[in-house]
């Protein structure tokens, strides 16, 4: 009798499972395949082709897919190799405390390429993914103008504080805050556009406001007061970057896929006022699949007249670590990370840390997430391609996932002054 | 503005003048195939100091390809809906209408509406006026047969497509087009020819080369052969058994007999070659079958390869570095090899970096992926944009030289 044995059936959604089958043939060709409904209702899927050993078993820890979409050995493939059956959609957790992710592992005897409704699987596991710990606490926030959720790690504390801002596409996103925060962390998912009362659209980046969260963060009881973090992605990350350098509260930063200059919106912090290199949009390319690239259309930060708009990260007082996908599309996050290095190089500080990850693209999630290469964006009649390669993209969400927690874990550290 | 007749296969040029110095503009070409799908292609230019944009000089600054090329509005265009593949059904009596617009452009990809300067309307068509299309039902042979105009005669070509089955003439007519008399042959899933390709008899196509050879406007002794995909495959089976074969141009083919005999008379080839768990699905889910297919090279297909060295007449082989369905650089290399240890140097390879699979004639659009009847997910053909254009302009030449047809004992008529 063909089984299917997972475990854990339930954990937290960038913990690792061990998948195994055992009571196949001998030497048997066999199909895994993960499938998943999100909150929309849309189905994403994975397979991969396994040939069982000698005893009849199938171990993913151990066997090497074959074929499918991954190739070689892969315990987690199945999940972060997870496509939308219709193409461009992201997978995106929106409820992280009350649900999970459920996801259906089936293994069939034979070779299959789509799913039939004739062909039954051999063994079928329904696994959870969950995106918040046990006793993790979820409060939304409305204080003065700051708009999120905050999430509360179980027990006393005082926690590390962390500010957590996504991208371009606006609105809250809450899954990497409750999943770090799980690890131990407080965290704030913070909007700033496109939610609730705030503005529709980006048109300013006021620092003010994020130095009301910041403030908002470090007063809470239960987080500790020697400074908090901020991990940051894409336009959050130049953000993030900007609040490293004006705010003092900020001890350490994470700067995942960003830039070195202000781009396209202004950014400012009472008097001052930077203005920002302009979009040049004709510079957009069409990829084959007809997604739009839009890493050619950032101004060069090293251009004479761009001078103005280059944030000066020498003046960051904590220390910032840049994450870099060599494949990322969306923006030459390579280039802005080394520029922002050799800055902090030629001004004498070594604060600053860059992981340059080969293969990997723009959407460096939490480990086991699905690669989105391209995906609908609310903004433009296209997909927007965001690149990587599968493999080499989840290898770099593992690796980085915990060296964001090393980071925090050194530079929040109760035991440093506030600096 | 008046329509303006052009075969596919000719550049035109463009030109856009009126502008402001510096002006950016939007370039789009339209074309709605037989189908109702629409195909598409966007460009941005910056007008010169006279207000000028002209393709042949202005490098394109983004969208649907960069840099400078004249043609490109034609062969970077990309189905609205994805996976459709642009392929001409109606050789003859009408072109594809191409629509060519200018637009200001102030955001580029923004929700407001673009404002529409200029457009014109270009014909495309696949066969030059005199061309005659004759079905051919003869014995078992399916077909369609396409002669030049005037009386000939003419050098006889079969042309061969792939796994789609049905029959596919637009090349077919093209090569008359240029002055070859030319049998678009199908083989499986047409009239009542079988559903499905379970055995590749070379004897039916030795029939439709007999066919050929005998009609009073195609000139003997032998005919050559244009062929793709498994078409290729087909087109060095009829190379290696057929006496009547001088020059067979095989495009992206596997020379080995897998997933289906070969069969030639009393002689069969086979071998079990296929892994289908080798299958692999990129990151867009597109199935790609390169890997799927056997390697020449392992003893245990010897069995299925074909004996190419009873060839007499000469091969050009052309392979797309990026053809995601076959491996089909190391498909050639192989029988390149196996002609060179039998000590015949009758055949060439022409290998272009960055073409996929379907390597088409010019300024046809790239098909990167798409739905094939007989497989249940889109398969990945591959290619990069650019490139693959350049890989088509450089092969239809090299496949239409004269020192080709010479091998056919005929110099081509030039089209009209």
């Amino acid at each position: 009798m063909v089984q299917l044995i997972v475990t854990p059936e339930t954990a937290l959604a960038d913990e690792p499972i061990c998948i195994r089958a055992t009571g196949l043939n001998p030497f048997q060709v066999v199909t895994f395949t993960a499938s998943l409904t999100d909150e929309k209702g849309k189905l994403f899927q994975s397979r991969a082709f396994y040939k069982a050993n000698e005893a009849g078993n199938v171990d993913l820890d151990q066997a090497a897919a074959l074929g499918g979409d991954y190739v070689g050995v892969h315990p987690m493939g199945l999940f972060w190799s997870l496509k939308p059956v219709n193409p461009f959609r992201r997978l995106l957790k929106q409820d992280v405390m009350n649900s999970p992710f459920y996801i259906q592992l089936d293994i069939f005897d034979s070779l299959l390429l789509e799913d039939s409704p004739k062909i039954h699987p051999k063994a079928s596991q329904m696994i959870e993914r969950w995106f918040s710990g046990p006793g993790l606490q979820r409060i939304p926030v409305r204080n003065g103008r700051v708009r999120g959720a905050f999430f509360l790690p179980p027990g006393e504390g005082p926690f590390p504080g962390v500010i957590d801002l996504f991208g371009g596409i606006g609105g809250l996103i809450e899954f990497r805050a409750s999943l770090l925060a799980s690890h131990g962390f407080g965290v704030l998912a913070l909007a700033y556009f496109a939610y609730e009362d705030l503005p529709r659209s980006l048109l300013e980046v006021d620092l003010e406001y994020f130095e009301e969260a910041a403030n908002m963060l470090l007063h809470h009881p239960q987080i500790q007061r020697s400074g908090i973090g901020v991990i940051s992605v894409c336009k959050g990350a130049e953000i993030g970057l900007a609040m490293a350098i004006h705010l003092e509260q900020v001890a350490a930063t994470i700067c995942i896929n960003g830039t070195n200059a202000v781009h396209e919106t202004p950014c400012k912090y009472r008097d001052l006022v930077i203005s920002p290199i302009p979009h040049q949009k004709e510079y957009t390319q069409i990829h084959v699949s007809g997604a739009l690239n839009f890493r050619r259309i950032k101004g060069d930060p090293r251009d004479e007249v761009n001078q103005q708009s280059v944030l000066p990260v020498e003046k960051a007082r904590g220390h910032i670590l840049f994450i870099v996908g060599e494949k990322d599309e969306c923006l030459n996050s390579k280039a802005y990370a080394e520029q922002a290095m050799e800055q902090l190089k030629s001004h004498g500080r070594s604060n600053g840390t860059l992981l340059s990850y080969p293969g990997a693209g723009h959407l460096i999630e939490p480990p086991y997430s699905p690669l989105c290469f391209a995906s609908w964006n609310p903004f433009l009649s296209r997909p927007f391609l965001w690149g990587g390669d599968i493999r080499s993209h989840a290898a770099a969400q593992e690796h980085s996932w915990r060296e964001i927690q090393k980071f925090l874990r050194c530079h929040l550290a109760p035991s440093r002054s506030k600096l | 503005r008046e329509l303006t007749l052009n075969l596919s296969l000719r550049i035109i040029q463009i030109r856009v003048t009126g502008l402001l110095p510096s002006q950016l503009i939007m370039l789009q070409a339209s074309l709605t195939d037989e189908r109702g799908e629409l195909f598409q292609s966007q460009v941005f230019y910056k007008a010169d100091e006279n207000g000028e944009v002209d393709l042949e000089h202005a490098g394109a600054l983004g969208g649907d390809y960069v840099g400078i090329h004249p043609m490109g509005l034609f062969w970077s265009m990309k189905p609205k809906k994805m996976l459709s593949r642009l392929l001409k059904r109606d050789v003859i009596n009408s072109p594809f209408l191409v629509h060519l617009s200018v637009y200001d452009i102030t955001k580029p990809f923004s929700s407001s509406p673009d404002s529409l300067m200029a457009s014109e309307t270009v014909e495309r068509w696949y066969s030059t006026p005199g061309v005659q299309r004759i079905q051919l039902k003869e014995g078992r042979v399916r077909g369609a047969l396409f002669l030049p105009p005037g009386d000939g005669p003419f050098p006889g070509v079969i042309d061969l497509f792939g796994g789609i089955g049905g029959l596919v003439e637009f090349r077919a007519s093209l090569l008359a087009s240029h002055g070859f008399a030319t049998l678009a042959l199908a083989y499986f899933a047409y009239d009542d020819l079988p559903k499905n390709l379970d055995v590749i008899d070379i004897e039916y196509f030795e029939e439709a080369a007999d066919i050929l050879l005998r009609h009073p406007k195609v000139l003997g002794p032998s005919i050559g052969i244009v062929s793709v995909s498994r078409g290729a495959q087909i087109g060095m089976a009829m190379a290696t058994f057929l006496k009547q074969v001088a020059a067979t141009v095989c495009i992206n083919g596997v020379f080995l007999a897998e997933q289906v005999v070969i069969k030639y008379r009393n002689e069969k080839f086979f071998s079990f070659s296929q892994h289908l768990e080798r299958l692999r699905i990129n990151e867009l889910g597109l199935l790609a079958f390169y890997s799927a297919v056997g390697n020449p090279q392992e003893e245990a297909n010897k069995h299925g390869l074909l004996p190419v060295e009873r060839a007499e007449g000469h091969i050009l082989f052309i392979v797309g570095e990026k053809d995601y369905s076959v491996n089909s650089k190391i498909h050639a290399e192989q029988v390149m090899e196996q002609l060179r240890r039998h000590g015949k140097n009758n055949a060439t390879l022409l290998s272009y970096p960055g073409a996929g699979h379907l390597i088409e004639p010019p300024y046809s659009p790239l098909c990167v992926a798409s739905m094939n009847p007989f497989i249940p997910r889109p398969v990945l053909w591959g290619g990069e944009t650019i490139p693959h254009a350049e890989a088509q302009e450089h092969s239809w030449k090299e496949i239409l030289k004269p020192s080709y047809s010479e091998v056919l004992h005929f110099s081509p008529v030039s089209p009209g």
